[in-house]
């Protein structure tokens, strides 16, 4: 899988071109065109009571946006990159998910959604919203914690977060596109603590054999592409216990499979890599299932 | 029928001045929304001059003027560049391409950096094609 075309989604604040500056390591992958995409909340300009539509207000935030994106074009089509860009009003997910389909993007990059547990039970996440309905993995890029170097380089150690689902295995797949800038992979997998619970020693030890013998095969494929991988097996909460494994091991990026659940589902049960992804402090890169066209 | 001039911008606002400018001056200007379409207009349409723009979706104006500097059938097309790119970075963008083993392409004759006076655009044009 090759990343050719990045579709950066912006607000300023949470994604500056620092951010896009090391994701440019992926040009040893070859990557050769950024996109841009500021999208202008459509209830920051929409019509309301008493004052209307918001001309101005609109050409306020495209003109602002638009001076930071000239200035971020230049510095990559000096590089011999190209460039494009979008400024758009509208609804986040939605305008993400056009601009992917008219570029044809190969990899999506956003900054962590600041949506309350209220707002994301009502309308939803961002992420989940992005994962459900693009074919094409999202990074959701956060600012480095104190101390570390994942800004710097965030696909020098990825941990890659395994269930073996056919999302986990297309992980596998993109991850070894990406050899040349990855030094070592972390593989881990987390042994549900409800699987074990009051069943025999015997039966816990099968379980983390089970995992250790697949975790194992995982790692020899990547060997046999000429990248160094460690595997480890965690027991209890998925979502506590994969963030963990990232401290852990020193990563530098957090990768999963994600199967989109039913968006009613969500809101009420939860999902793992929505909440790795909207609270862990590591990148983390989403990796949807393979989608066939449907006739 | 006045020439005929393509402007290829992804803003309506400075598609609709710079056709406005255009007609003033008994130019006839056709437009494009981006660089695939801009090229398709240019081998349908045969214009006398493309005013570009370079940062675009889909294709941007440094691809775009390499294609046309590159193509035997439009690569005497006279052409502006109009954007708010420097030039400096224009021509880098164009410097890096060529090392990059995609050969050299001749500087863009006009270059005017956004925003620009309808004077301006309209001597531009006058001093390009007549």
């Amino acid at each position: 899988m090759n990343i050719k075309k990045l579709l950066f989604v912006t607000k300023f604040e949470e994604l500056g071109f620092g951010a896009l500056q090391s994701l440019l390591i992926l040009r040893s992958c070859s990557l050769e065109h950024v996109v841009f995409l500021y999208v202008i909340d459509r209830e920051k300009v929409a019509l309301q009571r008493g004052v209307g539509f918001k001309k101005d207000e609109q050409i306020r935030l495209k003109e602002a946006a638009n001076i930071r994106f000239i200035d971020w074009a230049e510095r990559l089509f000096e590089t011999g990159m190209e460039v494009g860009v979008y400024i758009q009003v509208g609804s986040l997910a939605a305008e993400v998910v056009n601009a992917t389909r008219k570029e044809g993007a190969d990899l999506v990059v956003i900054g962590r959604t600041h949506k309350s547990a209220l707002e994301q039970f009502y309308s939803g996440s961002t992420v989940t919203d992005l994962i459900r309905r693009l074919s094409v993995p999202v990074l959701v890029y956060k600012p480095a914690p104190e101390g570390t170097s994942a800004l710097a380089k965030p696909f020098e150690r990825p941990l890659l977060a395994t269930d073996w689902s056919p999302a986990s295995l297309r992980s596998v797949a993109y991850l070894k596109g990406m050899k040349r800038i990855i030094q070592e992979v972390q593989v881990v997998h987390v042994i549900d603590e409800k699987r074990i619970e009051g069943s025999s020693v015997m039966q816990a030890q099968k379980a983390h054999r089970e995992a250790k013998t697949r975790l194992a095969e995982t790692c020899a494929s990547f060997e046999a592409e000429g990248i160094p991988a460690r595997s480890y097996v965690y027991v209890g909460d998925a979502t506590e216990q994969i963030d963990q494994a990232a401290q852990e091991c020193q990563a530098s990026l957090i990768v999963l499979g994600s199967s989109a659940k039913a968006s009613w589902v969500e809101r009420f049960i939860g999902s793992t890599p929505r909440a790795i992804a909207e609270d862990s402090v590591f990148p983390t890169l989403l990796i949807p299932p393979e989608r066939f066209p449907t006739s | 029928m006045g020439k005929k001039v393509l402007v290829v911008d992804d803003d309506p606002d400075v598609r609709l001045f710079s056709a406005t400018v255009l007609e003033e001056n008994g130019y006839t200007p056709f437009e494009a929304a981006n660089g695939e379409e801009a090229l398709q207009m240019m081998r349908a349409e045969k214009p006398d001059l493309v005013i570009l723009d370079v940062l675009m979706p889909r294709q941007s104006g440094v691809r775009l003027y390499r294609q046309l500097k590159t193509d035997a059938e439009l690569k005497n097309v006279r052409v502006i560049v109009l954007s708010g790119i420097a030039k400096i970075s224009f021509l880098k963008s164009q410097q890096a391409l060529a090392e990059f083993g995609q050969g050299a392409v001749p500087e863009p004759e006009f270059y005017l950096e956004k925003p620009v006076e309808a004077e301006t655009l309209a001597e531009t044009i006058k001093k390009a094609i007549g």
